[in-house]
Formats: C-alpha cells, sequence, structure tokens
C-alpha cells in the first residue's frame, strides 16, 4: 500500500545525481506504551523500579570506587560510622510551585508571576531508599546541580544532629558504548531541525519552504545538488504545529473555525510530502504537538498526515527517540528533560545540562516529580542502557554543539537544535566524523 | 463499655497482624462485619468458646500473601495485582518466596493487595 520512495534522481548536464542511503534501525520500543495497562498504580511503582534498577548497576561499580567501605542502607546508619549508602535523591525547593499555595489564606512571599527558575540558595538535598530518608550535608553536594529523582551513592558518615556528611558521591556514568570505526566511508548527513511550529504566526513558511527545496536537491548549482544527494536522513525533533489557541477556550467550534484549526497540520503536511518523496524522515511529536502530554510520547497519528503517511520513508516516532543509522547510535528528546533541568538546577548551558543526564545515566530524572511521565510499573523506559554516538536536543534557543568524552573511552556528539521558526537554523551532522554544523536560512534582504 | 472486651478485641487483631480495623473494608465479604467493633452484639456473657467471632475468610494463605504484599524490599503494593508485583520482583532478580506464586497460581485467593478498594 504504501508508496516507495525511489532514490532521490535530480537531472543534470552530467547525469543523475543518486541519493545516498543508510542502513535504519529502530529502537523505540521501550518508549511504546500501547502494551501498558493502566491499573491505577502511582507513581511510586515507577522510583522502586528506578531505584532497584540503579542500585543494582551502582553495587556493581563500588568495588572499584571504595572497596573498603561497609555499604548501609539509610535505617541502618549508626552515627559516626564511615559507609557507603545508595538512593534517590529528593531536592527539597522553596520556591518550587505548590498547587497548595493557590488555597493559603495570605499571599507568602513567592511572587504571582512565576519565574522561570526555581532554584533557591536555601534549598536542600535528601537521599532516599526503601527504609528511610536522610537529609544530606557537606560542601561537595551543590544542590543548584542536583535535581530530584536521580540515584547515586554516597560515601559520608552521620552526624550527631541526624543528618549525613557527604564526603564523595558516585554517579552512574556514561554506560557501555559500542565503538564505531570513524572517519571510514563516505560522507552522509543527516539533518535535524525543530520547532517548526506552523501556523504560528512567528514562522516564516518562506524560510522553511526554502529548507525542503535545499535538502530535495532543487536548489543551487550541481555542488550544492552533489552534496544534497548526501542527506541520508532527516529528524523533526518536536514543535511541528502550534495550533490557534484562542479557539480553544472551551466553546464548541463552528465549521469555520474547525477548518482554522486543522490548518496548520494540513500545511504542515504539505511539506513534509515534499521531504518524504525523496528522503527518510522520522517526525517526532513535541510539547506543541497533537500527541499525548506526558513522556513518552507517542507516535503522532498517521491519519494527521495523509499525504506524507502514504511513503515508507516516513516514519512517526516517540519521544524520546533512539534509533540507529549505520550503526551509529542515535537518542534525542524534543527538549521537555532538559527544559525542566534548566528550571530546577543551574547550569552554563543546554549542553552542560545533557551532559549531566548522561553522567547520571537517566534522560529524565525530573519525571515525575515535575516532569509528566506515565506511571510505569517493573521498568523505567528513560534509563540509557547503551551510550548513544549522537545525543540531541531539539527546541533550543540557539545551536550548540559539544563532544563529550566517557572514562572508558565512549565518545558521544551533543546537539542542541534550535527552533526553526525563530532562528531559521538547522543542523546538519556529518556520520563519517560525527562533525556537525549549522545551516542557516534567512530572506531579508539589506536595503 | 467494658474494658476486658476491648482488650480481647485488640487481641484478636494483634494475633491476625492486620492494623486496619475490619469495619472499614468495603466488599460484599462483609458477613462477619456487623460483629466488629461493638460489644452490643456480641456481649462478653455470650461467648463460649473464649473467642471472638471477628474472623471472616481470612486464613493461613492470606496471611502469607499479606505479609508478601507488606515486604517493602519487592516494592510497594498498591496498584499492582499480587502476581504482576511477583513476577516483577523475580524479573528484577529479588528471588521472591516460590510459595507465594504457588499460591497465587493455585487461585482461590485474592489476587489483589490487601489495601486494594480501601485506600
Amino acid at each position: 500500500m504504501a508508496a516507495a520512495a525511489a532514490p532521490m534522481e535530480v537531472d543534470t548536464g552530467n547525469g543523475v545525481f543518486q541519493r545516498k542511503q543508510a542502513m535504519y534501525k529502530s529502537l523505540d520500543e521501550s518508549f511504546e506504551i500501547q502494551k501498558e495497562m493502566y491499573r491505577g498504580q502511582q507513581y511510586s511503582q515507577i522510583y522502586f523500579a528506578r531505584l532497584h534498577l540503579m542500585r543494582t548497576l551502582l553495587y556493581s561499580l563500588l568495588p572499584t570506587w571504595k572497596p573498603h567501605l561497609p555499604i548501609c542502607t539509610v535505617l541502618g546508619l549508626e552515627e559516626g560510622k564511615e559507609c557507603i549508602i545508595v538512593g534517590t535523591l529528593y531536592k527539597h525547593m522553596k520556591l518550587k510551585p505548590s498547587i497548595l499555595d493557590e488555597y493559603s489564606k495570605e499571599r507568602s512571599a513567592s511572587p504571582l508571576v512565576k519565574p522561570h527558575n526555581f532554584v533557591h540558595s536555601d534549598d536542600y538535598l535528601v537521599l532516599e531508599d526503601e527504609s528511610g530518608r536522610v537529609k544530606l550535608r557537606g560542601s561537595l553536594l551543590l544542590p543548584s546541580v542536583y535535581v530530584t529523582g536521580i540515584v547515586v551513592a554516597l560515601h559520608g558518615k552521620e552526624t550527631g544532629a541526624g543528618d549525613f556528611m557527604v564526603e564523595d558521591i558516585l554517579e552512574a556514568g556514561l554506560p557501555h558504548q559500542i565503538e564505531l570505526p570513524l572517519n571510514s566511508g563516505e560522507d552522509k548527513y543527516v539533518v535535524f531541525v525543530s520547532g517548526l511550529s506552523v501556523g504560528s504566526s512567528s514562522a516564516n513558511p518562506l524560510h522553511f519552504q526554502l529548507f525542503v527545496d535545499h535538502i530535495t536537491g532543487h536548489l543551487g548549482d550541481e555542488k550544492e545538488q552533489g552534496i544534497a544527494a548526501h542527506i541520508v536522513q532527516v529528524v523533526i525533533a518536536g514543535n511541528s504545529v502550534e495550533f490557534p489557541r484562542g479557539l480553544l477556550n472551551g466553546q464548541n467550534l463552528g465549521s469555520k473555525d474547525q477548518s482554522r484549526l486543522s490548518e496548520p497540520i494540513k500545511e504542515l503536511d504539505i511539506l513534509l510530502t515534499q521531504i518524504a518523496a525523496g528522503i527518510p524522515l522520522d517526525i517526532m511529536p513535541g510539547t506543541s504537538d497533537p500527541a499525548n502530554f506526558s513522556l513518552p510520547q507517542q507516535p503522532l497519528h498517521k491519519c494527521l498526515f495523509p499525504g506524507s503517511a502514504a511513503y515508507n520513508t516516513f516514519r512517526s516516532c516517540t519521544n524520546p527517540h533512539s534509533f540507529e543509522l549505520d550503526n551509529v547510535r542515535f537518542l534525542g528528546t524534543s527538549g521537555q528533560n532538559i527544559e525542566d533541568l534548566a528550571r530546577y538546577s543551574d547550569a552554563k548551558s543546554k549542553l552542560e545540562f545533557m551532559e549531566r543526564t548522561l553522567r547520571w545515566r537517566h534522560l529524565a530524572p525530573t519525571a515525575p516529580n515535575t516532569l509528566g511521565c506515565y506511571p510505569f510499573t517493573d521498568r523505567d523506559p528513560f534509563f540509557i542502557e547503551k551510550c548513544p554516538h549522537v545525543y540531541f536536543v531539539g527546541n533550543q534557543e540557539k545551536y550548540e554543539a559539544s563532544l563529550i568524552k566517557g572514562s572508558d573511552g565512549q565518545v558521544v556528539r551533543l546537539i542542541c537544535i534550535p527552533k526553526f521558526a525563530e532562528t531559521g537554523t538547522a543542523v546538519v551532522l556529518n556520520l563519517r566524523n560525527l562533525e556537525c554544523h549549522a545551516l542557516s536560512f534567512g530572506t531579508q534582504f539589506s536595503s | 463499655m467494658a474494658s476486658s472486651d476491648m482488650k480481647g478485641f485488640f487481641r484478636q487483631k494483634k494475633k491476625l497482624g492486620v492494623s486496619k480495623p475490619k469495619s472499614l473494608k468495603k466488599s460484599p465479604k462483609t458477613k462477619h462485619s456487623a460483629s466488629c467493633g461493638s460489644d452490643l452484639v456480641q456481649p462478653p456473657a455470650l461467648i463460649s468458646h473464649g473467642s471472638l467471632d471477628l474472623k471472616d475468610e481470612y486464613d493461613d494463605k492470606e496471611e502469607v500473601l499479606r505479609q508478601f504484599d507488606m515486604n517493602m524490599a519487592y516494592g510497594p503494593c498498591l496498584g499492582m495485582s499480587r502476581m504482576d508485583r511477583w513476577e516483577r520482583a523475580n524479573a528484577l532478580g529479588l528471588h521472591p518466596p516460590k510459595e507465594v506464586e504457588n499460591l497465587l497460581r493455585a487461585g482461590k485467593v485474592n489476587s489483589e493487595c490487601l489495601w486494594d478498594g480501601r485506600v
């Protein structure tokens, strides 16, 4: 039934350009929730699954870290006895919005307008396991760096006041990575774009059309087209549409309003058909897309894309999204996990947040505390099992990229994909050597 | 209220190991709930065999399963059926007791945890 896309051919004077192809393998199975059944469970189940999974992992790392120290549970702590405890971090935050504030009789000191970042100098950390919780002290553990939901091992001792004085911390670290033979073979490019926001007033349709024309080889001379023929995959990382919010005020929609509501998605489908006709395309849902709210977001339904879904190059994916292209492992989200970290902790840049999630070995530690999440009972799909080679996050303010190295020789390319509607910038990654650069489109003419 | 009767009431509860008062149970198996908490129904003088008739379908098998529910090594019990929780514990390598699995597979026991419907 699906129309197969022929290798993209562009007729030129010298001959026809054949588009390169890469072997694709989807790894999204753990993010799908079709088989899950909700039985009224609460979030304690996913926290237990996470704690058990990561505690087992940390126990296996302890012999190489500090083999001579005993391991305790929180209830088993004795005053002055140096030991190691493993548990989930909880950060008590003064400014964290609480639903109960709405019911308080007096207006509290915190302003009604929510600040973007809720970090305060009075925040403190608590370590929790099944037996109990203990407040953490010590200058090593900066509360502004950590968030609720991370599982760590701590070396220290209980103080007279009943707190735990931390002397050292062990995080799970980067997981094992399959080594890649880099710098061999030919150049193959993956194009990342996010925040298209089709239908919003700030999105310039000309920018996106330029983008589509460029990657499908309809722009530029032979040299440009030759480069475009090396693009093997396009990934759209969330927020592809923006619906007119004024219509969604709880009232019944008239027929004219109904067609206005569906215009953005129809426009997007027309543009995506142009891409899918020639290049494999992965589209992920984001915060503003018509998908479920809580992570993992499920793939956008194919009925939204009557034109593009007919092609077998069109793939609707989950958020987070994980796949392999020519054995290069990709992992990425539409930005919700990093945005939430930015609300509840501090860092120099978004790349630093991304690096932290890898070193904590967990994609979204703040889920389900402050980030909506499905109440899994027996697993935690956000646990990162294998180290990706490329880790991308969509809908960021600007393009940023860096390369991080792990203690076992892992190498990860981190990419922040900017919002296309605001910046007109996409990101291009070379599979051969993991180098990446920005691809900007502008329509301003200097007067 | 006769204090000796209240002591007898509490003693019975400790033997069964259940701390929640039975009158709160919403399930249809409440044949004996009328006898809970009220010594008007069963005044001490009428107790001929020395113990209160407060036992409902709660038997030894259920006791084993309730201990399994309460054991925090296997995680929270609310919101999961007992068999699902046992299978999760097994999959995580926690070696849950085989006896519990046998009881659950045999049937005739409550498949949901002891707080099911009560919380």
